[in-house]
């Protein structure tokens, strides 16, 4: 399980997070959903520590950080409880498909070589990208790039994967077969937290959605609560903004 | 000065130079080691933002940038002595030779130290947070990650540093040192065909600027394979870095 | 030997009858070499037959040797060059009529131009080409989208490259001692060498190339503010 408890995070003057609560149970699809500027991606880049929270708790299984003075050695446990899969991808430049996925069990979980590259190897595979093995991240596409990301995620097997917009560096054509495979993931029971603007892709996946705006959180609920029967005004307003999908119209 | 121009001269004193290319390769080769050291060692309380010291590493930076090599030279030829005597060793009787190789180290070293600083800013703040993310420690982040792509972004800019304290060392001479250009001065004098032997000497500069070139473009090339279309990709690379204004170390004009 | 702190400002002082010259010599080069640089860069851009062989050949040579050669080569070559064609054409012009300053102005503007071309290269073509393309949608020509839309917009870019190379043309002015034009460095020679304090007369000398360097570099970086002014978006 994961608890956030009163996270709460400034830059400058601007209050971006102000005290969150959240939990997420285990093998639960949270979609974090918000206009921009709402904080849902700083709240993202806090459960792993990239952003470095002012106050507040974080939980993740046993492990309980107060993130106001975090040793090192719990940052790193954090982080090694986690994994992220970022908007730009952020593959490593200098590997190839099979070697970004390796490198984390090789290097931070201390696996053998081979026993990593057999995994490495299952996972890309599972997200289609068995034939890519060896090409370095500019010879692929950006949706070939982004299954790799997810794949490098899913290798560490973490208790929980952290999605940053996934989809919304990607050409339209692209979105797709990277929604697919974060939907065939999402029915393993992998625990996620997905801040996206894809609507349906949230209504399709999620067990819970969490609607942000002006760094609190607003309404969180079943997507059937929040989608059909939203109960705060900026909430409908954000949904009618939306929905109306102009995405493949064009 | 009013001898005819003899093109036979130049090709008479193409051998007679290249007999002192191994004291200029000496020089450049261990002041750039020398300079490679220093360099480390001045980047690095910059990198980790250690107070005082990233003060006393950009001055050092800033010196070394802002002066003329010539002066530098002569300041430490000079200077170094009366300094050393205050502290009570005698170094009167070191060659020359160690004073200048000194002082290109000293200068390489300034310019190394900004190559380290802007190649490791350049790597893609996207791949710490990746590393990060999937539980690398510090140590790990910079030695799997950042330090293989900066090695790639720096080698451009260290191609140009090499070749220009290659030009650079044709000043040697300014202190007696017995260098190619050194000897040409001689040959000049002794045989009145300054043209023609500052043309062979010319020549052997460009020839081995040349070399060095391909060989850091090769390099390059190798370390970018990752990079499709390498060719292109480091023509694209090259001319960014000629844009930024990091591209402020790369020596350009400054080279003598 | 001790250091003599009052020497090093009797030095300083006596450094600046020498300043004229050093400043001369690097602007004379640098606006020569920016003329030089432009033709060179364009003839590369527009690949005319020819000429941008030519310029390639030029650039690559000139950066690939010592400044100090191209000083040399044209300090002994140009007035060979020069007698021959007079002895040949019965011209009353000589070399003897070049002032020793002449040489270093036409050598270092040579060397300067190589670098030049390559910094307005750059310059030009970090230049989105779709600026050109809006140029001449509008209806302008060439040369006027070139003079009008691309060289402002180069010259913000290139800023940076133009600062540093005018900093080496400064640095390189050192050089012409060797031919005994008395710019700083031999200036300090000669205040040194009279005293016998070379140590205090090279700090002095150090010192002073150092105020100049830091000057360019706080010049250029304030104009570049100024010029990159569109960048910053909003309302000024």
């Amino acid at each position: 399980m994961i608890q956030l408890e009163q996270i709460s995070k400034s830059f400058g003057k601007q209050e971006v997070l102000q005290s969150i609560d959240l939990q997420v149970k285990k093998g639960e699809v949270v979609v974090i959903l918000g206009p921009s500027g709402s904080g849902k991606t700083t709240l993202l880049r806090c459960i792993n520590y990239l952003e470095k929270p002012d106050a507040g708790q974080i939980t993740i299984g046993d492990l309980k950080v107060d993130t106001k003075h975090p040793t090192k050695k719990e940052i790193h446990a954090l982080r090694q409880q986690t994994a992220m899969v970022f908007q730009q991808y952020n593959l490593f430049k200098h590997k190839t498909a099979l070697e970004n996925v390796m490198e984390g069990l090789t290097i931070v979980r201390k696996m053998p070589k081979d026993k990593a590259r057999t995994i490495s190897i299952q996972v890309l595979e599972k997200v289609g990208l068995g034939n890519k093995l060896d090409h370095y991240p500019v010879q692929l596409s950006g949706g070939q790039q982004q299954r790799v990301g997810i794949a490098r995620a899913l290798a560490l097997n973490p208790e929980v994967i952290l999605f940053d917009e996934p989809t919304s560096a990607l050409d339209p054509e692209l979105v797709g077969e990277v929604l697919s495979v974060i939907r065939k993931i999402a029915k393993e029971g992998i625990t996620m937290i997905v801040v996206t603007h894809e609507m349906d892709f949230a209504r399709d996946v999620a067990n819970h959605v969490v609607f942000m705006d002006g760094g609190l959180v607003v309404e969180e609920g079943t997507p059937e609560e929040i989608f059909q029967r939203p109960k705060e005004e900026r909430t409908r307003q954000f949904l009618s903004r939306i929905t109306p999908q102009a995405t493949y119209s064009i | 000065m009013s001898r005819r121009f003899d093109m036979t001269y130049v090709f008479d004193f193409i051998p007679k130079l290249l007999a002192y290319l191994n004291i200029t390769l000496l020089i450049v080769g261990s002041s750039i080691l020398l300079g490679l050291i220093i360099g480390m060692l001045v980047a690095l309380p910059r990198l980790y933002n250690v107070p005082v010291l990233k003060r006393v590493s950009q001055v050092y930076i800033s010196f070394f940038r802002g002066t003329p090599i010539l002066i530098q030279l002569f300041l430490i030829y000079y200077g170094l002595p009366t300094i050393l005597q205050w502290i009570n060793i005698d170094i009167s009787r070191v060659a020359v030779l160690y004073f200048v190789i000194l002082a290109y180290a000293l200068n390489s070293g300034a310019f190394v130290s900004e190559m380290i600083r802007a190649s490791v800013s350049a790597v893609d703040r996207g791949q710490i947070e990746a590393a990060q993310s999937i539980g690398m420690s510090g140590y790990q982040t910079f030695t799997r990650i950042i330090l293989p792509q900066a090695l790639a972004i720096s080698i451009p800019l260290f191609g140009n540093l090499v070749i220009g304290n290659l030009k650079d060392t044709s000043l040697a001479f300014t202190l007696g040192v017995m260098e190619m250009t050194g000897r040409s001065q001689t040959l000049g004098t002794a045989t009145q065909h300054f043209v023609e032997t500052y043309i062979a000497l010319s020549l052997i500069y460009f020839v081995i600027s040349m070399i060095l070139e391909q060989g850091f473009l090769w390099l390059e090339r190798r370390l970018h394979r990752h990079e499709a279309g390498a060719k292109q990709t480091s023509a694209v690379i090259r001319r960014k870095w000629l844009t930024r204004p990091v591209s402020a170390l790369s020596k350009g004009g400054r080279s003598g | 030997m001790t250091l003599d702190p009052s020497f090093m400002w009797t030095a300083f002082l006596s450094l600046f009858k020498a300043l004229p010259t050093t400043l001369m010599i690097t602007f004379v080069s640098v606006i020569c070499g920016l003329f030089i640089g432009t033709v060179v860069a364009l003839c590369r851009i527009y690949r005319i037959p020819g000429l941008s062989q030519l310029s390639t050949a030029y650039v690559t040579f000139i950066r690939g040797t010592p400044m100090l050669m191209h000083l040399l080569i044209i300090y002994f070559g140009l007035p060979i060059l020069i007698d021959s064609l007079a002895a040949k054409w019965e011209w009353s012009f000589t070399s003897a009529s070049i002032p020793l300053i002449g040489f270093v102005f036409i050598a270092f503007s040579i060397t300067a131009g190589a670098y030049m071309s390559e910094v307005v290269r750059a310059g030009i073509v970090a230049v989105d080409r779709g600026q050109i393309e809006a140029a001449h949608s509008i209806g302008m020509t060439t040369p006027q989208a070139l003079r009008r839309i691309v060289l402002p917009q180069a010259l913000a870019v290139s800023l940076p490259n133009l600062s540093n190379s005018v900093i080496g043309m400064l640095h390189g002015s050192t050089l012409a001692y060797t031919i005994s034009v008395v710019e700083i460095n031999a200036q300090a020679l000669v205040v040194a060498a009279n005293n016998w304090k070379y140590f205090e007369a090279y700090i002095a000398a150090a010192v002073l190339f150092w105020g100049l360097t830091l000057l360019i570099e706080r010049g250029s970086g304030w104009l570049e503010k100024r010029l990159n002014a569109y960048h910053r978006g909003g309302v000024m």
